[in-house]
């Protein structure tokens, strides 16, 4: 029972966490019983093995990760609407009651009543042009900055799924923004999953306009690991008639390391922007 | 983390310089892999803002942090079950001042270790992290694991022993 006791608390004693009296009164033990001294220099040889584990230092990306993450939450924060407290909910719906008809043959009536308007008021608004009130535009504005928001929050996410969810988020935004272009860019380079790298290369399609992103694609085309994100990288350059990338890709072509289908699609690119010169 | 929860989310970022190199270490070591555990720290901090609430005034940070942590690693390996961790070799971990020879050697031992180390159930082997790398209190360590701090002194002992035998049936002094 005693050695039960102080083997469980040899532990404490390699890390020096025992207060006097317990560590005296281990040492006390440990000086009568062999088993027990046996079981301290097994455990301390392991304890002190696992100090040369230390583990290296964590990516500098991680803070500028999290101060996306931050950002992106205090501006969802900013753009949520102030809470108002909600009248009871016996109130409203007492409310409501006293409304509709008791009868079920009234019920029915209003029930038809209401269909009937509410044909006729579709039929009378889809024949009316259509002109963005500034209500209706502040909500767009507002439903833009929330996808904005999901997109580059489930761009973070771990699981490739959400990744996935997150690209396309970032494709129904209509504005160009720096923020989702960066996260998007760094899904194409850095994503450990094949098929995020593949949505966020058509993803960006809609960025290409800026000239860093296209250098960015064309810098992103040697550094892939998979033939078919570099094909589809390729194939997003020729469509956007990246000639700046011609070069870079006739490299790629002599470059007998890079996968045959790879540089065949390569040729066929470099062919595309010639004709379109 | 009182003035987060009450609001000055920005202050999160204070927390975020003083524990996300330990958090992020107990995630490399009890899932040998830097990039789950980078995005592992990202999900603690973005429950911390979400769940900021469940906070109780007056209580340590620490062990409430890493309670976030353990559970966020509990819910990634639900979710990866049919997945095989493949390490990315950033657990190869060595003492940069040692000479040549006692280097090679110390690199082989510590090879073993981590072997032994990767082999064991995760439950034993993040008692091993919180107690030996994080150095985390028992108190706390309880707190984080839910359980009496007499149950987590039982728990380190017998998760270092099972360490050692594996250890030492690598090294062949040993059967496995």
């Amino acid at each position: 029972m005693m050695c039960e006791r102080v083997r469980e608390q040899l532990p404490e004693c390699l890390a020096g966490k025992l207060d006097k009296a317990e560590r005296e009164r281990v040492i006390g033990h440990l000086e009568t019983c062999s088993a027990c001294r046996n079981e301290l220099a097994e455990l301390g040889i392991v304890w002190r093995g696992l100090e040369s584990m230390a583990a290296p230092e964590p990516n500098r990306a991680m803070r500028t990760r999290f101060m996306e993450m931050m950002e992106a939450y205090q501006a969802g924060m900013e753009q949520a609407p102030p809470k108002r407290t909600a009248p009871p909910a016996e109130t409203s719906r007492s409310r409501w009651l006293a409304w509709w008809p008791s009868q079920p043959a009234w019920q029915m009536a209003v029930a038809c009543a209401l269909l009937i308007a509410g044909v006729a008021a579709g039929r009378y608004y889809a024949g009316v042009p259509k002109e963005m009130s500034p209500e209706m535009a502040q909500l767009k504005g507002q439903v833009e900055g929330l996808r904005q928001l999901v997109a580059l929050s489930l761009l973070q996410a771990q699981s490739p799924s959400d990744r996935l969810r997150g690209v396309s988020f970032s494709s129904q935004i209509s504005r160009p923004d720096a923020d989702v272009e960066q996260s998007l860019l760094r899904a194409v380079n850095h994503d450990p999953n094949v098929n995020v790298r593949l949505s966020a290369v058509d993803a960006i399609e809609k960025y290409t306009a800026d000239p860093a992103v296209r250098r960015a694609l064309v810098d992103a085309v040697a550094v892939q690991d998979s033939p078919i994100v570099q094909c589809a990288l390729i194939d997003l350059l020729a469509e956007v008639n990246d000639r700046d990338s011609a070069p870079a890709l006739r490299k790629l072509v002599q470059d007998g390391q890079v996968d045959a289908v790879v540089r065949g699609r390569a040729i066929l690119a470099i062919r595309k922007l010639e004709v379109t010169k | 983390m009182q003035a987060v929860r009450s609001g000055e989310v920005g202050k999160l970022e204070l927390l975020f310089d003083r524990h996300h190199r330990g958090l992020f270490h107990y995630f490399l070591h009890v899932t040998s892999n830097s990039a789950v555990s980078e995005d592992l720290v990202q999900e603690v901090f973005f429950r911390i803002l979400k769940y900021r609430h469940t906070y109780q005034t007056g209580t340590a940070v620490r062990p409430w942090m890493y309670q976030i942590g353990r559970n966020a690693l509990i819910d990634h390996v639900g979710r990866n079950k049919g997945e095989v961790a493949l390490p990315d070799g950033a657990g190869d971990f060595r003492s940069p001042d040692a000479e040549p020879d006692r280097q090679a050697q110390s690199n082989q031992e510590a090879a073993l270790l981590k072997r032994a180390l990767r082999a064991m159930p995760r439950e034993k082997r993040e008692v091993i992290v919180m107690s030996r790398f994080l150095e985390l209190k028992y108190e706390e360590i309880a707190t984080v694991l839910n359980c009496e701090v007499g149950t987590v002194k039982v728990r380190v002992h017998r998760a270092l022993r099972e360490l050692g035998d594996r250890f030492f049936a690598l090294r062949g002094e040993r059967a496995s």
